[in-house]
């Protein structure tokens, strides 16, 4: 059966890219990880791997294009001769058909927001609930940016308008899923780092680090208590919560002016040293622009560090489709703060000051 | 200006090389570099922090064509100039 592949997303605030290099023609035979092609936003680059072998039996794209995030960017079919089933423009919603059966899980999900498989893409083989959740998040993103257009009118003081860039967009969809789906609230405590500087330190030795593992040991921290409380790496759906099966830490890496949602995927299978060198292996790629598109999508809990700017307080804006943002901040003066924007239709305060209490020292100190 | 096309790749050049880097990332971020000798532990200095640190090490890899594991990047190999400039010759089969 043909398996279709999509546009990546390279960047969180990006809904659209910019097909750079096409390596592959209709009729060719390709092997698993073979470089299909090369796509680009203002400030990356990611490569499109084939996700198996196959044969090429159609493209819906040109160097130069650009591309819808989710469209279809190439058929993959296990012959040469199998009929390609659709080669309508990549841009086009209609043209993002599932190839496969959608899970029970997915199938749920469409039947709860009314949706036909053949109305989202999928990923991989079958069509999961992740992708109908994508499919979902992507269309609130759009409608939300759509209802924050500027008014027709402009303001009475003379100036000229200009046209978002398409990150400048993507953001603009962020913080309207936040301020209009979301019912954000935020929290924060002092800590005492002592304890943790402690842990970080005797980690560090015992494995001959040379990067500082602190925030990485404290968001391997947070998702051990994500595992303990389910309810952390949630959402809403409808009008009922929906509990991530893995835990996909996201944490923020600032590269150059590009902000990273960098994502770890089933952090929950790692175990310590593994998850450190995780996420310093993903950190590393996002300071040159090298990140996969598994990588920067699929968060479902988060933590972000403002430390380095020496600020006393951030107040993150959630990433959609999440419950909770781990804030944390270092002071001029020193003092150390845990923060955390949340979803109030998933968490309630209780549930956010007992997480950063948690948080706030290492497991070995509870 | 020293590109991956004109560089030498021996220990003292490989040195110069990586702390003219670590000259210009300490002073994105207020810091003189200019005094670090080749056998200071780096990140003990203070000069640049986790992110900087993060920066010379993809630099280090994308100059010098190197592929690093995770798990060779330790202060062993990589926490000073001339256990980084060994690094790189280490890679290549130079020594």
């Amino acid at each position: 059966m043909a398996v279709s592949i999509h546009v990546p997303r390279v960047n969180n605030n990006d809904d659209e890219v910019k097909l750079i290099s096409l390596r592959v023609a209709v009729g060719d035979s390709i092997t698993r990880g073979h470089l299909i092609a090369e796509v680009e936003t203002d400030k990356a680059i990611v490569e499109v791997e084939a996700p198996n072998d196959g044969f090429v039996l159609g493209v819906l794209g040109s160097v130069d294009d650009t591309l819808t995030v989710g469209s279809i960017l190439l058929w993959l079919g296990e012959r040469p001769d199998e009929p390609v089933p659709s080669l309508k423009a990549p841009s086009a919603p209609s043209s993002q058909g599932a190839v496969g059966q959608p899970t029970a899980k997915a199938r749920q999900l469409l039947k709860e927001h009314n949706l036909e498989a053949s109305a989202v893409p999928a990923s991989g083989n079958r069509l999961t609930a992740e992708d109908v959740e994508r499919y979902i998040n992507s269309r609130n993103q759009r409608a939300s940016a759509s209802q924050t257009r500027p008014a027709e009118m402009p303001p009475e003081v003379e100036g000229q308008l200009r046209d978002l860039r398409s990150e400048e967009r993507g953001m603009l969809a962020t913080v309207t899923w936040h301020r209009d789906v979301a019912v954000a609230g935020y929290i924060e405590l002092e800590y005492d780092p002592a304890p943790w500087e402690i842990y970080a330190k005797a980690f560090t030795e015992k494995h001959k680090l040379l990067l500082n593992p602190l925030l990485s040991l404290m968001s391997w921290r947070l998702v051990t208590l994500a595992q303990q409380s389910p309810i952390l790496n949630a959402t809403i759906v409808g009008n009922q919560r929906y509990e991530y099966s893995a835990v996909n830490l996201g944490f923020t890496v600032q590269a150059g002016e590009t902000l990273y949602l960098t994502v770890i995927r089933h952090a929950e299978a790692l175990d310590e040293i593994g998850f450190v060198n995780a996420m310093g292996d993903v950190q590393r790629r996002a300071a040159v622009h090298k990140l996969g598109p598994l990588e920067i999508q699929g968060t479902t809990i988060s933590f972000s560090s403002m430390a380095r700017w020496k600020v006393s307080r951030h107040i993150p804006i959630l990433p959609p489709r999440t419950a909770i943002m781990i804030a944390h901040a270092v002071s001029t003066d020193g003092r150390s703060v845990l923060g955390a924007s949340y979803d109030h239709r998933v968490l309630n305060g209780s549930h956010v000051v007992t997480v950063l209490r948690k948080l706030s020292k290492p497991k070995d100190r509870e | 200006m020293i590109t991956k096309e004109t560089m030498d790749l021996n220990q003292q050049a490989i040195e110069n090389v990586v702390k003219q880097k670590i000259v210009e990332i300490a002073g994105q971020l207020g810091e003189d570099a200019s005094e670090l000798q080749n056998d200071d532990i780096i990140p003990a200095t203070g000069l640049i922090d986790s992110a900087g640190l993060l920066e010379l090490i993809a630099w280090y890899e994308d100059f010098y064509q190197i592929r690093l594991a995770q798990e060779e990047i330790t202060i062993d190999n990589l926490g000073t100039l001339s256990t980084m400039a060994e690094f790189v010759l280490r890679k290549k089969g130079l020594v």
